[in-house]
């Protein structure tokens, strides 16, 4: 039998505050193959550690166990012990009597005890049948993708590819550059979004390492860290890139006009078009969507006048697989619809526009050449309102969080309005403001003292058209009266959502998100550009919303997390997955269709003569998930040290009195 | 079809029109409204004290008889009534301990059995919303008639009538028991399409007209009416549709007053929703409208869209 040790932690006051460790001690001492058992104020320090290492080598144990925290916290650092002391870290498992037990039954210390003292029995018979397991090496293919070309994921991709390492960008859209080539000026310098932009685009474009995708999608993704293998939809453009050589020509003949995306709408651009004078790859695009039928019987007018014969009909989607080791998301957001602001005349009034479309307004690409000009009539408004959280921090009828950069994109919104028109009035109805950044205080300081931008704690009422201006009617909480404000423009900062297609991306990727759609991180403080699911990282506002210097800092960490993984040439993977008893398994086959990554197969072999059916496991792909031991119906596969027997031996040592 | 109906006080007293009109209307579409044998007043305000068992008595007492007439569903043609009602159904179906509360002092009622004349006190326990669910006219005709089927047996579409909805905020708030999206409604846009008639969008639609306070502050109650009416008639109404008798109070009984205090006031022809809905299915006018509810002359506006009787 097994020579087993078992050591209980005080946790200070954590464990030992509810728990009666010295009972759990005394119980497990004279439990069946328990040689020691003890407990110690922190095992974790190093005093706590090297009481393990000694006993286990005093004692000649097989087998330890530490009562103490989540194995999430501390497994590696015991298993370390005991492959120090020359233990296979196999044989060291945690029982966890603090979040499991002592802090959630603080009321009730002798129940804890006696709950403690099951949970680590039980544990004690995980461990006796535990086998010693070696871990899995694998290849690492040394190439990254990156999902988004916005900032974050153009920050991702330089910092990868500097260290050394390949990277794939890949972005859905005509062109690079994501929603911060749309903005005009940024906070808190006001310097010139674009600006600053283009050159990391055009870095992206000529570095060695990076090959630029756009007009890409993920499609599919199988595999695991250090070896993924991610398929790849190219959307026909119908325009050859280098053959295109933006004479423009196209532009000029093609019948079809649709709202620009780039414009946030508020201009018109053409079925075929380049989304922006700086796009990257600098290339037309014919949309497909409203391109009169890519027939050249039915139009075919781009074609005809097409000098270097750009414009290919046929060209058509392709689906191709890349390998990967690494998956960087940057997929950034969308805005709220505007139509769901119904009570604040979203998308029925022409002069209620998004945070997005002031910025096109403001922007010297943008349709007015940076003059302020309201849609519906192209007059220059006097009066504007801003109404932050038009949709953020309202848990009753929108989004309950704070969209974090709405506070000082409209300080400087009203900022730039009030610097362009010099007799306009610029009124910001507010609940708070935040500015927690590197001299964000200063710059909304600026927006009320030096610009004189009307700031009013309230919330909005009601807003209204009357005659040609949309009359906003507030409540000034500081003052306790009614405000009303007859304005010519309205401008609405809508919460931050998750990119359109992103929740279907993510369902693909296997990707787990809070509950309105942002990535998860692996740990919200400690591990903030990591997914759960190892070989994903995390940049911009996909995980959540963050201003530029926060999306383009994360991107950085994501970057230096890949550089970190893409330094040796294999990995170590955790040796816990399936593993086929053959003579148990039948070849039912039960097993495979269920399995989430398609890991399992039936064979057949010739066995004393006879054909016998049986599943083999890919060892590459198999994740331990355990989903085929649940189908089996005749423990004829298991994951390594989670077997059937040992699950039931587990709970008769917690039922047992 | 046949359903249960609970008129409420104000129908029987001041909004007559209101009244007749929904018996009338709901004639023409064959749907019997079954007036309730028994029914007191509803309270005619929600109860919002800490201890309301009195307050939601009422209410309680008048849904327990829809129960009894063995029906699922009760109606109610009053905006008010229908707050009350629905909201004291959800609150005891949502608290057993409040359920327990109201059946136990609601067992003490004694009615009389017609048939032997004998006093009983036996009283099934109500279980609020999941015995018997309270509708709105609207409703009625949106979820049971349905639109399309109203629209087929309209008989004098009310074509080119241009008509704001005032939805007014008793059947919009709080929210939990709107009978259509608070912010922006189409409820009643959609009937008075199916009528024929053209729905005018206004801003005001789902504005306070400033219920009781025309009674407590009636000089201050009147600026509320007085944009109500401003901003459908800037938008193009030639008449506003009303659920409410509170509303209408507001809105029409008082135009003269509100015409005093504002004197750019032009004032428009005000109705309940049921006289224009009895109008279209081909009621007599006698019949559809409460002649002497009307303050406002709207014989030639009605003349003007062609809706006069053959008789007259």
């Amino acid at each position: 039998m097994k020579r087993i040790g078992v050591f209980v932690c005080h946790c200070g006051i954590n464990i030992a505050g509810t728990v009666d460790v010295q009972r759990v001690v005394d119980a497990l001492s004279s439990y069946p193959g328990v040689v020691h058992a003890q407990d110690y104020i922190f095992v974790c320090s190093e005093p706590g550690q090297a009481l393990i290492r000694e006993t286990i080598k005093s004692k000649q144990l097989d087998s330890v166990v530490v009562a103490a925290c989540s194995a999430s916290l501390h497994e590696g650092t015991f298993r370390g012990v005991a492959k120090d002391a020359g233990l296979n870290p196999y044989q060291c498992e945690m029982a966890n009597i603090r979040e499991q037990c002592s802090w959630v039954h603080q009321e009730e210390k002798g129940l804890a005890t006696q709950k403690a003292v099951r949970i680590v029995r039980s544990i004690v018979e995980a461990v006796r049948l535990n086998k010693d397991l070696q871990p899995i090496r694998v290849p690492v293919t040394r190439r990254a993708v990156v999902i988004g070309g916005g900032i974050a994921g153009i920050q991702a991709a330089l910092d990868i590819a500097d260290a050394g390492h390949e990277v794939l960008l890949v972005e859905k859209n005509p062109s690079i550059g994501g929603r911060m080539i749309q903005l005009s000026e940024t906070f808190p310098t006001l310097d010139c979004s674009q600006c600053i932009l283009t050159p990391k685009m055009v870095a992206v474009s000529r570095h060695p390492k990076i090959k630029v995708l756009t007009y890409h999608e993920v499609v599919d993704m199988s595999g695991y860290v250090g070896n993924f293998k991610v398929k790849l939809l190219k959307k026909p453009r119908y325009v050859k890139e280098g053959t295109c050589n933006l004479c423009n020509k196209c532009l000029d003949v093609c019948p079809v006009v649709v709202p620009s995306e780039f414009d946030a709408g508020l201009a018109w651009r053409k079925a075929i078009y380049l989304p922006f004078p700086q796009a990257v790859p600098s290339v037309y695009t014919l949309d497909e969507r409203v391109c009169l039928g890519l027939d050249p019987l039915r139009c075919g007018k781009c074609s005809e006048v097409c000098a270097p014969k750009a414009i290919d009909y046929n060209m058509r989607e392709e689906v191709f697989e890349v390998e990967a080791g690494a998956v960087v998301v940057a997929t950034g957001f969308d805005l709220y619809p505007m139509s769901k602001l119904g009570e604040y005349g979203g998308e029925k009034y022409e002069d209620v526009i998004s945070g997005l479309e002031f910025e096109r307004i403001l922007s010297a690409s943008g349709p007015t050449k940076g003059q302020v000009r309201r849609p519906s009539d192209g007059k220059e408004p006097k009066e504007v309102v801003f109404i932050q959280c038009a949709g953020s921090r309202d848990p009753e009828n929108h989004k309950p969080y704070c969209s974090k950069i709405c506070c000082m994109y409209t300080a400087k919104h009203a900022m730039l309005y009030k610097h362009r028109v010099h007799d306009g009035n610029a009124h910001v109805f507010y609940i708070d403001v935040r500015t927690p950044g590197k001299d964000f205080e200063e710059f909304y300081q600026r927006a009320v003292e030096e610009d004189r931008v009307n700031y009013v704690r309230g919330k909005v009422s009601k807003v209204f058209k009357q005659g040609d201006k949309i009359v906003v009617w507030g409540a000034d909480t500081l003052s306790g009266k009614k405000v009303e404000v007859k304005a010519d423009l309205v401008v609405l900062a809508l919460p931050l959502v998750p990119a359109a297609g992103a929740e279907e991306l993510f369902k693909k990727l296997r990707l787990s998100t809070n509950k309105h759609g942002f990535l998860q991180e692996a740990h919200p403080k400690l591990r903030p550009v990591e997914h759960p699911n190892s070989g994903f990282y995390l940049a911009g506002v996909a995980q959540g919303p963050k201003d530029i210097p926060e999306a383009v800092a994360q991107a950085s960490g994501a970057a230096s997390k890949v550089a970190a993984l893409f330094s040796g040439v294999e990995l170590l993977r955790e040796p816990t997955i399936a593993e086929v008893v053959d003579e148990l398994c039948d070849g039912c086959a039960f097993c495979v269709d269920p399995c989430p990554v398609q890991a399992i197969t039936l064979v057949e072999y010739i066995r004393d003569g006879e054909l016998k059916k049986t599943v083999k496991v890919n060892e590459a792909l198999c994740m331990g998930c355990g989903v085929c031991m649940a189908t089996c119906p005749k423990k004829g596969i298991a994951v390594r040290n989670f077997t059937t027997d040992r699950f039931l031996s587990m709970v008769d040592a917690m039922l047992t009195d | 079809m046949e359903i249960p109906y609970y008129p409420g006080c104000t129908l029987k007293v001041k909004a007559t029109a209101l009244e007749q009109s929904t018996v009338a209307a709901f004639a023409a579409l064959n749907v019997s409204l079954k007036e309730l044998p028994r029914w007191t007043c509803c309270g005619a305000v929600y109860p919002l004290m800490g201890t309301r068992i009195a307050g939601l008595a009422a209410p309680i007492r008048i849904l327990r008889e829809a129960k009894l007439m063995g029906s699922d569903t009760m109606v109610t043609a009053c905006a008010f009534c229908f707050n009350v009602l629905k909201r004291a159904n959800r609150d005891i179906a949502a608290d057993p301990l409040c359920k327990r509360r109201i059946n136990a002092y609601l067992a003490d009622d004694v009615r009389v059995d017609e048939a032997t004349n004998e006093k009983i006190m036996q009283w099934p326990e109500y279980a609020g919303e999941d015995d018997v669910k309270v509708l709105h006219l609207l409703e009625l005709l949106r979820d049971r008639v349905g639109f399309g089927k109203l629209s087929a047996a309209v008989k004098k579409p009310l074509r080119g009538l241009r008509v704001a909805p005032y939805y007014g905020c008793t059947l919009l708030r709080p929210k939990e028991i709107a009978l259509d999206d608070p912010e922006q409604p189409v409820i009643m846009h959609d009937l008075l399409r199916s009528l024929g008639a053209e729905p005018v969008d206004f801003p005001f639609l789902n504005e306070c007209c400033a219920s009781f306070l025309s009674l407590a502050k009636p000089e201050t109650a009147l600026r509320p009416s007085y944009q109500i009416v401003s901003s459908a008639e800037a938008e193009g109404a030639q008449v506003l549709a009303v659920t409410c008798p509170l509303c209408y109070y507001n809105m029409e009984s008082r135009q003269s007053e509100i015409r005093e205090q504002y004197p750019d006031f032009k004032g428009m022809p005000v109705f309940y929703f049921t006289e224009l809905l009895a109008l279209a299915l081909g009621v007599s006018l006698d019949q559809a409208i409460g002649w002497k509810d009307h303050t406002v002359e709207v014989r030639g506006l009605l003349e003007s869209v062609g809706l006069r009787d053959r008789d007259k």
